[in-house]
């Protein structure tokens, strides 16, 4: 295990010993904090909490044929294939959510989010991630992941996040053909509110250590809140969105692919 | 409340410990216990006619008749020191192997069939030929440094 690695672990270790912490307030999780009304950004998550016993769903799409490739040709990429994935999050108790979300390029992820600190009396939100994605339908390869999200809100105009993210098994090599199977994330991500109901985000994920081919995913959007709904329109310069695909970068810098993301909250 | 957000925490924890890799053997393919260390590919490799028929180099690559196919044996007291370091008879700017780099080591290049080989893909008598499997993990040897392992 490498220094940052342990220092990583140190912080996820001691931030879950402060824990109880969070529990001394009570705000109500079912109030919509305008500056962060979303339990994603694009691809990241954020501290959004999800109140227990509520569940969400979420739809993201990522056409696969390149915006700058043939332009109205193929109406920007649209009649390529796509890559969709569904979404599944479940408040199981106040402040930890569990969740499901399947790529139709067969992986699934599991995950649990629990919030540690809320901004308040500190300037940060924050909340542990562990998840572990599994290609083929969770039988095949299998990468576990631990991460703090930490995010700061501007008032009710703006969100910032910084997502240091250690994944294991990225390379999809067995390790005794790799000299690195681990790699650690660094989710930047933003979310401004320019309407009261209409948002503009963008998120990069550099590898800070480790397994890094490829280039770093980036993520421009916009996007409309409709009561419990979120429409957002995207481009990113590649399909990931869990953690170790994050990891494996997107193939290039050159391409920029169109995409969206539906989300409904149950409550 | 305490119980459970316990169990959560446990739960979550227990998931992101269970860490995972693929097996070695689900891309040696016919040779399933094959190994970058140089014993495993001499005795899976040089020395052993695979599963699904690729030829043993020392079907050829031997001191026994005349001189050694292409100048080169194999068998397992030879064949390390045949090869590291020491310079290809086709294409002689090039070493066999050269430790640490695949990419300069002119095994690779005959067992790929690159373009630049002088002669023909390696095993002669292929296909079939080594496995992209074997292949990456012959490279892998020859990455960490070609030990004599
Ligand atoms: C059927 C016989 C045969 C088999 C099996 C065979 N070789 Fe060869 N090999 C030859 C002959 C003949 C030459 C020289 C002519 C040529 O390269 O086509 C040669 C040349 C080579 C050379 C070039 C040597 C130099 O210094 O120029 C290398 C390297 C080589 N073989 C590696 C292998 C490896 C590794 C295998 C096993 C995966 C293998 N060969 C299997 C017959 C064989």
């Amino acid at each position: 295990m490498n220094r940052s690695l342990a220092r990583l672990f140190t912080a996820a270790a001691l931030s879950l010993c402060l824990a109880p912490a969070a529990f001394a307030q009570d705000d109500d999780d079912t109030v919509l904090k305008p500056a962060e009304p979303d339990f994603t950004i694009a691809s990241l998550g954020t501290n959004m909490r999800l109140p227990q016993n509520k569940m969400t769903f979420r739809l993201t799409h990522r056409f696969e044929g390149p915006l700058n490739d043939n332009g109205i040709g193929d109406l920007f990429g649209l009649d390529a294939g796509a890559q969709m994935g569904l979404e599944f999050r479940y408040g199981v108790i106040t402040g930890g959510q569990v969740g499901f979300y399947r790529t139709n390029d067969k992986t699934i992820e599991l995950f649990g989010q629990y919030s540690l600190l809320r901004q308040g009396s500190l300037p940060l939100d924050l909340s542990a991630r562990v998840g572990v994605e599994g290609t083929n339908n969770f039988q095949d390869s299998y990468s576990p992941s631990v991460g703090l999200v930490i995010s700061h809100r501007f008032g009710d105009a703006a969100a910032l996040y910084v997502e240091p993210t250690w994944v294991n098994n990225t390379n999809t090599l067995p390790k005794e053909l790799v000299d690195d199977n681990d790699s650690i994330n660094l989710g930047i991500g933003a979310r401004i509110r320019i309407r009261p109901t209409v948002y503009v985000i963008g998120e990069v994920t550099p590898r800070v250590s480790g397994f890094k081919p490829n280039s770093n995913q980036a993520t421009f959007g916009i996007e409309k809140r409709a009561g419990g709904h979120m429409f957002q329109l995207n481009i990113s310069n590649g399909f990931a969105t869990m953690p170790a695909s994050l990891a494996r970068g997107a193939f290039t810098t050159d391409n920029w692919y169109l995409g969206f993301n539906l989300a409904r909250k149950f409550y | 409340m305490r119980r459970s957000r316990q169990l959560f925490l446990a739960l979550t924890l227990a998931f992101g410990a269970a860490a995972c890799d693929e097996k070695l053997s689900s891309i040696a393919g016919p040779t399933p216990d094959l190994e970058p260390t140089f014993s495993s590919i001499q005795a899976n490799i040089f020395e052993l006619t695979d599963s699904a028929g690729r030829n043993a180099c020392t079907s050829c690559h031997t001191n026994v008749g005349r001189n050694p196919a292409g100048g080169l044996n194999l068998l397992h007291d030879a064949a390390y020191d045949q090869l590291i370091n020491v310079s290809a008879i086709q294409v002689p700017a090039l070493k066999r192997v050269t430790p640490g780099d695949p990419q300069a080591s002119y095994v690779v290049h005959k067992v790929e069939g690159r373009a630049g080989i002088v002669g023909t893909r390696m095993p002669r008598n292929g296909p079939p030929y080594m496995t992209d499997g074997q292949i990456l993990i012959l490279k892998r040897w020859i990455e960490l440094g070609a030990p004599r392992n």
